[in-house]
């Protein structure tokens, strides 16, 4: 479990300001959501938090110590576990060795020369990163996937392993980009309720980034607005919902527009 | 003052046509998203056929020329294009530049076959008689006409992209092939237009430098395409006008340095480095999108690897029969010739394993191994001879100095890419090559120097088993390291580094890690081929080799430690056949050429693939396995 917070990020590209001043807070255990129109900048910020993208000004903070100009790597090291829009896994290689490597990233004590000259330290710490795998794979019902190859999977499919792939890092922080793209609206739901599920069993505090209404009203417990760059609103989503800046800026311009989810690029 | 503007103009006019050449390699490029490393051997080829109209049969210059450019070169143009660089489209970048330095290859043993391997030299089209320039400088009419004729088809090429429908057509094409062939553009006839054309403009840099240089099949086409690299990379083979305008900047340098400069002695042949420490600081500095655009979408190797595996007990059992076979054939046979060339394609299967890591294991590219196999191979030969350590010391001593070049290699392929990388490390095979090899105080006065053989390992028989038994020792490294957790990292940098960095994964020390252990690899390969034949030549280290390793490792398998050993054992009967044959020799390189440029469009597998699948129905008739099961073939593609 940890908290995150942003203090007024901004993110600049050229004379682009693509996030102006944006500040979030994800509290111990919690379940924030990040919801705004496409091109709001919610990618920019969730970037900055992952150090894909440098602030041109402003602060993130995990657990209370500065990690804005800190690498990607490093950022995981302390506990950050994230999943890509656009798929990010390992294509050719199977649904269970992208677990492992994961695993085995966070976990896994083997050294370099033990890896090469196969010395009794190798088979004991592959045991041990293997169970850890095995352990997340079995929690989100991967098995029937486990020797399949990772492009062979369905999107679906692949999404899971990917938040399974985040999970075997042991995350305490896991920041989600917009996991709804390419689903169906029931494997959304489903999706949903296993964030939800993660979330309460594994203590873990998760930051949800999102365009799909539906998805972020239903399973977030605190939710932040962006648009054109700026927080417009935050609060719990009967707040949010009844937020009439966000009614306009996310919603169009008819106040009683259902709230439908925005449309796919 | 005269002097100053005299050398500005040759160096404008001898620029201008690597800039003229340069927009036809980029031409080609954007078209097709080959680079085309035989285009320096395209013009030498071409130029030969107008030497044999002109000097040979007597046919007038101009002539000659007209009918070279405008009928030779475009059909031959149109003739790749069908044949060659249609069916490797779309191909891992690997395969684009092995089959066209194949290309580079087969032209010049077509050229060797028919004109022999001499230096001829090529009238000047226009008489040299001096002209008059304001300002005082007189300059030769033949140089006053190659810059009207340089600037000109450059800018003929630039108004027919501009004004004419087919030039639209060319446009639409270069930014989405698949959109602009449903806007109903024939696409095949503008590649072949681009290849046509591409090829005229490589015919008329052949015939305009060639009267200034020489006709020499064997070492024009790596000159020029040196000085077009150079040239093409100022616009990052993504723009006509700045490839242009970086063939002028080459030129006027290269004028200025042979007229001013005495660099020459100073720092080893710094004017042959020098296009490639342009294209490697340019590449290095190019910004952070046209690093991206030479990858976007593409892929070292093809993503695909066999559906069915051998079990682990099948692998093991074909691994210790060969094994077996290779450690009792010197007892079997008495053929002396046959156990040196067997012991010749063991130490290159070494090399080749470096490169199956590397590429295979990892998705890396290099295409400057002989760097690495000469330094290491050098350190050795002068660990002994200068400083009088024991061998076996200088040989360890001597593979670990290649491990910092590797490193440093490493770094680069932190920053780049793909074809960018590939680049740099051919830049890097020729800057060593050109600033130390070739150098007295590193390859000597005769520019060889000894490389004895190490206690225990002296005659033919007992080199045999070292060189056997270093091979396996790194054939087991390289099992750990493709079945460990070091071997699933690569995997996974291989596949995605995005990804890779989310999980704490650091690049920056797997990519350091990966190529200084290939280097180190390599390093042993390239020491024990100099023990095998007890020197080190200035010559044995060319970066035309690094280039046929790769093509070789492909051919026999990139993917598999298994390919390296198929790759090494027909690399040794290779060597074999063209020693009992002399025939063969003339006809080595268009074998050599033909074989890359046919077989690596085929299948990327490579023979171990080939031989894997022929065992795995073997043992299906034999009823010891279960056929495959149906898997669909994933789309081949990924994200750099």
């Amino acid at each position: 479990m940890s908290t995150l917070k942003t203090e007024a990020v901004t993110v600049r590209f050229g004379g682009l300001l693509a996030v102006d001043q944006a500040s979030i807070e994800v509290t111990e255990g919690g379940f924030a959501g990040l919801i705004g129109p496409n091109g709001a900048g919610k990618t920019t910020l969730f970037n900055a938090i992952c150090g894909y993208a440098a602030p041109t000004r402003g602060r993130v903070l995990l657990d209370g110590r500065d990690i804005t100009t800190m690498a990607p790597s490093r950022r995981a090291k302390l506990g950050i576990g994230r999943t890509f829009q656009k798929l990010e896994l390992f294509h050719r290689m199977s649904a269970f060795d992208n677990l492992l490597v994961a695993a085995e990233s966070a976990s896994s004590k083997l050294d370099l020369v033990s890896d090469l000259l196969h010395l009794p330290r190798r088979p004991r710490e592959e045991r041990r990163c293997a169970a850890i795998a095995e352990g997340v794979m079995a929690e989100l019902d991967l098995g029937w996937a486990r020797d399949r190859r990772a492009s062979d999977l369905p999107v679906g499919t692949a999404r899971i392993l990917e938040l399974g792939r985040a999970l075997c890092t042991n995350p305490t922080m896991l920041l989600l980009d917009e996991p709804s793209s390419g689903l169906d609206s029931s494997e959304t739901k489903a999706f949903g309720k296993l964030l939800q599920r993660v979330n309460s069993e594994r203590r873990v505090s998760i930051l949800l980034v999102e365009h799909d209404m539906d998805l972020v009203m239903e399973v977030c417990r605190y939710i932040h607005v962006l648009d054109f760059g700026g927080i417009i609103a935050h609060g719990t989503p009967n707040e949010v919902a009844g937020d009439s800046a966000v009614r306009t800026a996310y919603l169009g311009e008819e106040d009683d527009a259902d709230p439908a989810p925005a449309a796919e690029r | 003052m005269e002097e100053f503007l005299r050398t500005l103009l040759i160096g404008l006019a001898t620029g201008s046509v690597y800039a003229m050449a340069a927009v036809g390699l980029v031409l080609t490029y954007k078209t097709s998203r080959i680079l085309n490393l035989g285009y320096g051997a395209v013009a030498m080829f071409t130029t030969f056929v107008y030497w044999q109209f002109s000097v040979q049969w007597g046919m007038p210059l101009w002539l000659s020329a007209l009918i070279v450019i405008f009928v030779v070169a475009p059909l031959l143009g149109f003739f790749l294009d069908s044949q060659l660089f249609r069916r490797i489209e779309g191909q891992p970048i690997v395969i684009g530049l092995m089959a066209t330095v194949g290309l580079s290859v087969l032209l010049q043993g077509i050229v060797v076959l028919i004109w022999k391997a001499e230096v001829r030299t090529v009238p000047s089209l226009f008489p040299t008689t001096p002209i008059n320039i304001p300002g005082g400088a007189t300059l030769g009419t033949d140089q006053v006409m190659v810059l009207v004729i340089s600037f000109g088809s450059a800018a003929a090429l630039a108004a027919m992209l501009r004004f004419t429908r087919i030039g639209i057509a060319f446009r639409a094409v270069v930014d989405n092939r698949a959109v602009a062939g449903l806007m109903s553009i024939n696409t095949s006839l503008i590649s072949g237009l681009s290849w046509a054309l591409g090829t005229s403009f490589a015919a008329l840099t052949g015939i305009l430098l060639a009267p200034r240089l020489f006709l020499d099949p064997i070492t024009l086409p790596f000159f020029i395409i040196a000085f077009l690299l150079g040239a093409a990379m100022v616009g990052y083979l993504e723009s006509m006008p700045l490839a242009f305008a970086g063939g002028l900047l080459i030129g006027v340098a290269q004028a200025f340095l042979v007229q001013y400069g005495t660099f020459r002695g100073v720092i080893g042949n710094i004017g042959n480095a020098a296009p490639f420490l342009i294209v490697t600081v340019l590449l290095l500095l190019a910004p952070r999108r046209l690093r991206r655009a030479a990858t976007g979408g593409s892929f070292v190797v093809r993503t695909r690897e066999l559906a069915e595996h051998a079990s682990a007990r099948a692998r093991v059992g074909v691994g210790v029969a060969l094994f077996g076979f290779i450690a009792v054939f010197p007892l079997l046979s008495d053929s002396i010739s046959w156990q040196r060339s067997l012991t010749f394609g063991l130490i290159h299967a070494l090399i080749f394993l470096s490169l199956v890591i590397l590429t295979g294991f990892s998705g890396q590219i290099s295409l400057g191994h002989t760097a690495f196999l000469g330094i290491a191979s050098f350190s050795t030969a002068h660990f002994i001879g200068d400083l009088g350590w024991p061998v076996w010391i200088a040989f360890i001593i001597g593979a670990l100095a290649a491990v910092p070049a590797g490193a440093l290699l490493g770094l680069v392929a932190v920053r780049l890419h793909g074809l960018f990388l590939g680049l740099v490390t051919l830049a890097f095979a020729f800057m060593a090559q050109d600033l130390f090899f070739t150098e007295s105080f590193v390859s000597g006065r005769e520019g060889s120097v000894e490389v004895p053989r190490p206690p225990g390992g002296e005659s033919d028989l007992s080199f045999y088993y070292l060189v056997l038994m270093l091979l396996v020792v790194f054939v087991i490294v390289a099992t750990n390291l493709r079945t460990g957790r070091t071997g699933r990292v690569l995997a996974a940098l291989r596949d995605s580094e995005t990804a890779s960095r989310s999980l704490g994964i650091k690049v920056v020390k797997y990519k350091v890690f990966i190529f200084s252990l290939s280097a180190f690899i390599a390093a042993f390969g390239g020491i024990l081929a100099s023990m095998q034949k007890e020197s080190a030549n200035r010559l044995d280290f060319l970066p035309f080799y690094a280039i046929v390793y790769l093509t070789v490792a492909v051919l026999g398998g990139i993917f598999h430690i298994g390919g390296a050993i198929a790759a090494g054992l027909f690399y040794g009967l290779y060597r074999q056949v063209f020693r009992e044959v002399p025939f063969m020799l003339d006809i080595q390189l268009i074998l050599f050429g033909l074989g890359a440029t046919l077989a690596l469009a085929q299948n990327p597998e490579g023979m171990f693939g080939e031989m894997r699948r022929g065992g795995n129905a073997i043992l299906r008739l034999l009823g010891r396995r279960r056929p495959p099961r149906a898997e669909p073939l994933p789309v081949a593609g990924g994200q750099e």
